[in-house]
Order: C-alpha cells, then structure tokens, then sequence
C-alpha cells in the first residue's frame, strides 16, 4: 500500500463523501422538519441530474443554465409532494410506517417513469472545470473533484447560515422543534414543512447533478444514493443536517479506505455494514449529543 | 360463525377447482401468489404484530432459493435437502442479526433491515462460485412426491399453497397463542409489557426467525418453479415488493396477507398489458393504497362491512 494510492483512495472517499453529505443534508432537513424519513430522497438527485442533461443535450442550455434548471426541478419536485401527498396524510395524522410506504412508493414511481420517458442507458454531464486533472504524489485528481468539494463546502455553510441567521431558516428550525409554539408565534408551520421539502429537494438534486460527471445517472441510481444518504445521516445524527455533512465525508472515506484492502466490489458492502455497527453502538450518531442539538 | 365456515367452504372450493379452469399463465400467476403469501405473511407477523418494518424478506428468500438450487444441482441431494438447509441458514442467519439489530425501532430499525438486504444482494452478486452470479443456476428439478413429478403449474399449485395454508395455520395458532398475546402487548405498550416481565427482544427475536423461516420456504418453492435462480430475482426491489403484500392487504389479517399476494403478482400482469407505462401505474397504485386505504384492503372491507352492519345487526344478536 504506497502512499500515493491511500492518497487517492483519500480525495475519491472525500468526493463520494461530499456527494452522500448533499443526499443526507436533504434527508436529514426533510426529517427535522417533518419526522418524515424520505426513502425517495436519492431520487431528487436522478431528477436534478437528469433534468440538467436533457436540457443541456436536448435544449441546448449553457451549461450553469441548465445546472440551475436541474436544482430547480429537484426542489419543486419536493415542493409538490408534500403539496400532494405529505400534507394530506400528515392531517389525517398518518403513521411513520406509512410515510415510509409513502415515499418507497413515490421512489417505485420516480424510477419507473425516468425507465418509461427516457429509457436505460445512462448519462454524463461534462465535468466542471475541465476535463483536466491535478498531480499530487502520483494520485491523479480531477478538477471536477475539487469543484465539488468546493461547492459542497460551500453549500453546507450556507445551509449553516440559512438555519442559524436568517428568519426563514430559524422559522424552519422553530416548526419543527416545537410546532404549537411556533404558530403561536404567527409562523406557518404547514408552509415551513413545505419549504423544508423544497430544501430537501434541492440539496438532494445539488448532490445528484454533481456526481453525474463521475457516474453515470440512470433510473437505478435513486435507490442506492437514498440509502447511502440515509447513512450518512443516521452517521450525523439524523435531526442534524450538518451532522450529516460529516457523516457523508467519514462513509466515503471508509468505503473507499476500505477497497484498498479488498475488492471494490464490497464499497457497498462495506458502508451498508458500518451503518447497521453504528446505528446498533452509536444511536446519537458519530458526534454524540452536542451534534443532535446543533443545526 | 356459521356463515363464517361458509365463507371458508366456498373458498375452498373455489381454491380446489380454479386451476381446472384458468389458462397456463394464470396458473403460474397463482403459483406465485402462493408462494408470495408464504414471504408476506411473515412480514405481516413482524409488521402488524410487532410494528417492524422488514425490508430485507429477499435475503431470506434468496437463502432458500439458493441453497436449493446449490443442494439439488450442484451436490446432487435430494430436494428436501435444500428446504432443510435453506431453512436452517436462514433462521441461524435471522438469530445472529435479529439479537443485536432488533433493539433498534421505528426508522433505524426499517434501514437497518433494508441495509442487510442490499448488504446480501451484493454478496449474491460477489459470490458467483456459490451463487453463478448474473448467470444464475439453471436446472434446477421439479419436486416429485413419491414418483408423482409436480412439473406443471396446476399440479404445483396444490402443493405450494398447501404448504401456504400449512403457514398460515401456524402463524394463526402463533397469534393466539401466549406469544401473540405478548407480542399485542409489545405492540400496544412496550413499557407496559417489559415491566410484566416480558423479555422484548427475545419475543421480537423469536418472530424474526418465524419471518426468515417463511421467507426461505418461499424462496425454495420458487427455485422448484422457477428452474433457474439468479441474482435479479433477490434484490432489494424484491424485499419492497414483500412488504407491499401486508401493507396492501393489511398486516393482522391473514386473508389479507392473500389479498396483497394477489395484488402483487396479478396487478402488474394485468397492467403490462398496457405496455412499458405498468411500472409507473404500480408506483402510482401504491401511493394510492397508501394515502387512501391507510389499513389495507381488509381495513377497507371492514370498514364498508362496518357501515352496512346496522341493518342486519337487530337479527345477529
């Protein structure tokens, strides 16, 4: 094992790892806001991703045009479920099992209808930045992979910032800690879970439109981002969506530490099982409860 | 309780003449919806009983599947052999996991269990010296009992769902025994049972098992059909698949858990017909069922027997 490979195994598991944190931080804002765990949340990212490559290839939008077309389809996505399905059920005041059946369903739907209108075959997008890569002790690193990074560290300080310093994003926080009190006050509890659907869809469609460039997105994708999502959560601490940040990075760096020892083929293997160790010794997540109560 | 016993006799009946009169392919159909009813009805003791939500009915179905299909093809034992092997890895497999993953509830629990389930998939699929990969094991035997070969749909019929009515009895006798009363305690109260000395974890342990029990049953009934295994057939799409049968026909009920079978294997049948847009109307009925009909088709049956009972409930009593 020489060092320029633990260095490349290093910046894939960070870039895996900041896409599973975008996936999450949707997941885990869609929960805080409405104890609705999203099984349909990796397919906010198919939608994204594919919303940006049809109209990039087909309508032919420049490209940050098209990726902002891709983030907006992924939040009024989100948007309309909860308009739709969420709200209703949510008044008849419908159990957890059935919001999961919930969005297992809308998830069957989602990938059934990307197989229908736009068939099998998977799809790129151009990297960001270039096709050009970056030498650093041998490990060979995409330029596309440092945007990422970037602009999932950016996107999560923002979303920090969203819930701590604004009055929409503090309103979000107060519905869902304490939603009696939060209409007393005057705030719309019914349109703040909206809102944290909308948040939930644009992250998950952010996560998913940048991973496209490193996988190729098809109908199949949805399910196996939603889990991985879900871990990277569960990891931070599931009411924490910036938990879930740190949660996203430490799954990919041990899937991808992980291979280095045994084949690829076991990445999945490998995250699926940290994910039952932790949630079994760890339920509070990997930051305890001062990560729970912070976000 | 006489026109019970009535309603039992019809369905016999109709149950014991229906694969003389149905085309071939309705046959198989029926076939599968015995052997789904055997998958479900574990997943319905789990979910209506003790509140679990199990998503990983496919690894289970999957063990079974395989150990007949690796017993009978590649070890040359007789078919019984790979009941009994399936069976037996799969309730041990059901104990190690279910002790420490079944002290998680709710969400954590659901995950975790749909974990396991993709965690098996991909060992399938990893697996190919055991499992022949994507291209699966092929000729595998028809069951035969005592020289009588169930090679077509209609004979094969009468022994799956045998076995199923077999299954049902003893996930009934299961419920009405001092277990179930446990297990409704558990659900209804979990504190209130713990402090009568109820161990929990034991109880929701022991279902589990029941639950991996049926599920490998199942999967080496459809090995016998089948005649051909492979990975496809395990994934965790089939795990969601499972879960739909109790949460469709609703979970304490045992002619519900047939209601969900059938709703399973025949509704997308009848929507192909439609071409390649039935996997969305599927998607779709589902929510469907989900938002409108929140305790199942047997809920909803109550529910309309319920609001048709004042007329004739002045004679019944």
């Amino acid at each position: 094992m020489t060092l320029s490979l633990v260095l490349q195994a290093v910046f894939a598991g960070v870039t895996n790892g900041i896409v599973y944190a975008l996936v999450g931080m949707g997941l885990s804002a869609i929960f805080k806001g409405s104890r609705v765990i999203n099984a349909m949340q990796g397919e906010f990212a198919v939608i994204g991703a594919m919303t940006t490559v049809l109209l990039l290839t087909k309508s032919g939008w420049p490209y940050p045009a098209a990726i902002a077309g891709g983030a907006l389809a992924g939040a009024l996505v989100g948007a309309f479920i909860e308009i739709a399905f969420v709200r209703y059920m949510a008044g008849k005041k419908a159990s957890e099992d059935s919001f999961l059946l919930l969005t297992i369903g809308l998830a069957l739907t989602l990938s059934a209808s990307v197989l229908f209108f736009i068939g099998r075959d998977g799809h790129l997008l151009p990297p960001i930045g270039g096709e050009g890569v970056l030498i650093v002790l041998d490990a060979v690193i995409q330029f596309h992979a440092l945007w990422l990074i970037a602009i999932g560290i950016g996107a999560t300080l923002l979303l920090r910032a969203f819930f701590h310093r604004t009055t929409l994003g503090l309103s979000m926080m107060a519905a869902s800690i304490d939603p009696d009190g939060a209409a007393t006050t005057g705030i719309n509890v019914a349109r703040m879970r909206t809102f944290t659907f909308v948040l939930g869809g644009l992250l998950g469609a952010l996560g998913g439109i940048l991973v496209t460039p490193l996988i190729a997105v098809d109908y199949t994708l949805g399910l196996n981002l939603t889990l991985k999502g879900f871990a990277a959560a569960v990891l931070g601490g599931l009411t924490n969506p910036l938990g879930a940040a740190v949660g996203g990075v430490t799954l990919g760096l041990v899937e991808s530490l992980a291979i280095i020892g045994i084949s690829s083929s076991y990445k999945d293997v490998v995250a699926f099982t940290v994910l039952i160790v932790i949630m079994i010794l760890m339920p509070q997540g990997i930051l305890g409860r001062a990560g729970r109560r912070g976000g | 309780m006489t026109s019970r016993l009535l309603w039992i006799v019809a369905a016999l009946v109709i149950w014991a003449a229906l694969p003389f009169f149905v085309p071939r392919n309705i046959a198989d159909l029926l076939v599968f919806t015995g052997i789904y009813t055997i998958a479900g009805l574990g997943i319905g003791l789990l979910l209506g009983h003790c509140g679990i939500v199990n998503l990983a009915q496919a690894t289970f179905y999957g063990l079974g599947a395989y150990s007949s299909a690796y017993c009978t093809v590649m070890l040359g034992l007789p078919s019984i052999a790979g009941f009994v092997v399936g069976a037996v890895i799969s309730m041990a497999l059901a104990y190690l996991i279910g002790r420490p993953i079944l002290r998680l509830t709710g969400y954590f629990l659901a995950l975790a269990t749909l974990a396991l389930g993709a965690i098996a998939s991909a060992l399938f699929f990893e697996w190919d010296w055991l499992t022949g990969g994507t291209l699966g094991i092929g000729g595998i035997p028809k069951l035969d009992l005592f020289g009588f070969v169930l090679d077509r749909p209609s004979r094969y019929y009468f022994f799956v769902w045998i076995v199923a009515f077999t299954c049902m009895a003893v996930a009934h006798n299961l419920v009405g025994s001092r277990t179930g009363l446990m297990l409704r305690s558990m659900r209804d109260s979990s504190t209130a049972a713990a402090s009568l000395s109820v161990d929990l974890q034991a109880l929701r342990t022991q279902v589990f098992v029941v639950c991996a029990l049926f599920g490998s049953l199942a999967g080496s009934l459809f090995a016998h059909h089948a005649s051909f295994v492979s990975t496809q057939s395990f994934t965790v799409d089939r795990s969601i698949s499972f879960l739909l049968i109790p949460v469709i026909g609703g979970a304490t009920s045992i002619p519900g858990i047939v209601a969900g079978a059938l709703f399973v294997t025949f509704l997308p049948e009848l929507l192909s017909k439609l071409g390649d847009i039935h996997q969305i109307l599927f998607g779709l009925a589902l929510v469907g069922v989900v938002v409108l009909l929140p305790d199942g088709l047997m809920g909803a049956y109550g529910r309309l027997q319920r609001r048709l009972a004042p007329r004739r409930s002045g004679h019944d009593h």
